[in-house]
């Protein structure tokens, strides 16, 4: 069974009396493991359907199942539990917690799940170690470089050991070479911990850490491939 | 805690812009304590010196009728067991003194000139004049007659003397070792006459010394025919103790407190009390104006964290939470920074001498020492205010959807 099963999803916004569809009747299934990169130039949809699929929005029509999970039928509150134990999210711009330190940021999530502090301090102190920033807990995300920060958003996002992990332009904001080594390390880190890995981005040379490539276009798929 | 703790390190991430927001709680409520402090005190010397002026914390009669017309005619209360009522109060904690008290209206004259007076009457050694100049306190176990202007005080032991009040001096062109006449009606008509050797002259606050005299108890007791004393008058350490030496006292005798008999302190005090609460309730709305507006900006500023929290899990109810207690936090900081800034400054003044002033006896400084009552009438209403400021706020961050808040700049 598919880990993530969108079907016929549309979303659509009303602006004044004009009606602007964002998403238009996509359909896609994500098996789990898989490194899916969705692909298009701005405004082509690729982040509302990511935002879709991370339940952080709802599809105005349409089905999605992630992990077996109907997000439509789940009330805000489980859904947001939902979201704590089964996804992990790396945005554009980091969206680090200014006024916690780098340990406190990544330490959130599992405080969300009223883990024990010994298993927390373990789980952060690990994540920290596998992305290189096993020295700057205790300092604040402002003093870090971008690529760093986005490494702690990485920690983050993989701390309660997600099955599906979520990336919104996880490069765009970073130099090229910092980029190249931001996704080196989430395609190792979705190696590692297991997880499926979904990102969107509209950099050609970024899709290349892809498995698969779905490309769109005004809000609808126009390719769906694999790459060996 | 994690919300609380989110809450505190928000307050401290732009530590300028919220003491700015909460400069209108702290001088507020500085200015607040610093006056409150003053009037305390002023009620307060006004209250002991109330007391001590010869209304006493308590007042025992053995007739229910006394506390009616017995001060104008004490013969038709007789309080036979005062001794042993007054030895089982002398046993009671806090009791400081307790002695016989009498009083009886006369016609004084001096030479062509007359004037009627109320003279009171204690035990010599129960009374005592304040020093002209400076600050006092008064003993706790005697009654305060004021200043004395000239001559002496009635020493124990002395008879037929007379303390004269400064305004019936003047009226009748008395000094002190003068002799004036006393003439008062006894019970059934008989006229009674005695000279009697002005001690003294004193005065209170102007305009109150001209009724009042004062004699020893028995020159008074002797002189009116009384057998015994028809009131006891009682001291004790504080008012606090008032009730419990009042429900100790036999049941088949009268009594009234210093409040019975303050009644002017009384209404002042509880006019003052709304006025305080009627200044504070204003410094809460201009607290709970400011408070909401920024904490609106605040909310919208910090829109792509609230959807980043709700991302990665955080309900509605905590990010809720977050921005209540940041509003509880800032008002209940503002309210202890006003506070100590207000008794800082209080003390500051006391320390310099700066506001302390006295008229005759009475002294009046600011109050600085901070009481548990300040807690409650300023942080608490101020805590919640600050809540109450940042509902709207809150409700405002959790609106949206997570996706709309991440799409904010």
């Amino acid at each position: 069974m598919a880990l993530i099963k969108v079907d016929n999803v549309q979303k659509s916004y009303s602006l004044d009396k004009t009606r602007l569809i964002a998403v238009r009747n996509v359909s896609l299934e994500i098996e789990a493991g898989e490194r899916v990169c969705l692909m298009g130039p701005s405004g082509s949809g690729k982040s509302t359907l990511l935002n879709i699929i991370g339940c952080v929005d709802k599809a105005s029509e349409g089905d999605i199942l992630i992990d077996g999970e109907d997000a439509n039928k789940l009330s805000d509150a489980r859904l947001s539990d939902f979201r704590n134990r089964t996804m992990g999210f790396v945005f554009q711009s980091f969206n680090l917690i200014p006024v916690l330190s780098v340990y406190q940021n990544v330490e959130y999530p599992l405080l969300l799940q009223r883990m024990g502090r010994k298993e927390r301090e373990d789980r952060v102190r690990d994540l920290l170690a596998k992305v290189g920033l096993a020295d700057f807990g205790k300092r604040s995300p402002e003093r870090l470089s971008g690529g760093q920060r986005q490494r702690v958003a990485i920690a983050r996002a993989l701390v309660t050991k997600p099955k599906l992990v979520i990336a919104d332009e996880p490069t765009a904001s970073l130099d090229h070479a910092t980029g190249a080594s931001i996704m080196e390390l989430m395609v190792e880190m979705n190696g590692s911990e297991g997880s499926t890995l979904v990102f969107a981005t509209h950099d050609p040379a970024v899709a290349e850490f892809a498995g698969r490539i779905v490309s769109m276009i005004d809000g609808q798929v126009v390719e769906d491939r694999s790459r060996s | 805690m994690r919300n609380l703790m989110l809450a505190s390190r928000n307050l401290l991430r732009h530590k300028r812009k919220t003491l700015a927001v909460l400069s209108a709680l702290i001088v507020g409520l500085a200015g607040l304590v610093v006056f409150q402090g003053f009037l305390s005190e002023m009620m307060r010397i006004w209250r002991d010196n109330s007391i001590l002026s010869g209304v006493g914390h308590l007042q025992v009669a053995g007739e229910p009728g006394y506390f009616e017309d017995g001060e104008f005619n004490p013969y038709a209360y007789p309080f036979p067991k005062a001794a042993q009522v007054a030895a089982l109060l002398l046993k009671e904690p806090g009791v400081e003194a307790v002695f016989p008290s009498t009083g009886f209206v006369a016609m004084a004259g001096f030479g062509e000139a007359s004037k009627t007076i109320l003279v009171k009457a204690y035990p010599a050694e129960r009374s005592f004049f304040a020093p002209k100049k400076g600050a006092t306190k008064a003993p706790s176990d005697r009654f305060l007659l004021g200043t004395l202007e000239s001559g002496n005080p009635i020493r124990a032991g002395e008879r037929d003397r007379l303390l004269l009040g400064a305004t019936s001096a003047r009226v009748l062109g008395v000094h002190a070792g003068d002799t004036v006449t006393l003439m008062a009606i006894l019970p059934g008509g008989q006229l009674t006459g005695r000279d009697f050797a002005v001690s003294g002259i004193f005065s209170v606050i102007p305009g109150q010394d001209d009724l009042y005299a004062y004699t020893d108890y028995d020159t008074a007791a002797d002189f009116t025919g009384l057998s015994g004393p028809p009131v006891l008058d009682v001291l004790l350490d504080g008012v606090d103790r008032v009730d419990a030496v009042a429900a100790s006292l036999p049941p088949d005798l009268s009594f009234r407190t210093w409040k019975d008999l303050a009644q002017l302190f009384v209404q002042v005090n509880s006019i003052l009390a709304s006025f305080l609460a009627v200044i504070r309730t204003v410094i809460l709305l201009v607290t709970l104006f400011i408070l909401a507006n920024t904490m609106n900006r605040v909310v919208v500023e910090r829109m792509r964290e609230w959807g980043t929290l709700r991302a990665m899990g955080a309900k509605k109810r905590d990010i809720l939470l977050v921005v209540l207690c940041e509003g509880c936090l800032m008002g209940a900081g503002g309210a202890i920074l006003g506070i100590l800034l207000g008794f800082g400054i209080a003390t500051a003044i006391n320390l310099s001498g700066g506001l302390s002033f006295s008229q005759g006896p009475f002294v009046w400084a600011i109050f600085d020492r901070p009481g548990l009552d300040s807690i409650l009438l300023n942080v608490v209403p101020a805590t919640l205010v600050a809540g109450l400021a940042a509902i709207l706020p809150g409700r405002k961050a959790v609106r949206l959807s997570p996706a709309e808040c991440l799409r904010e700049v």
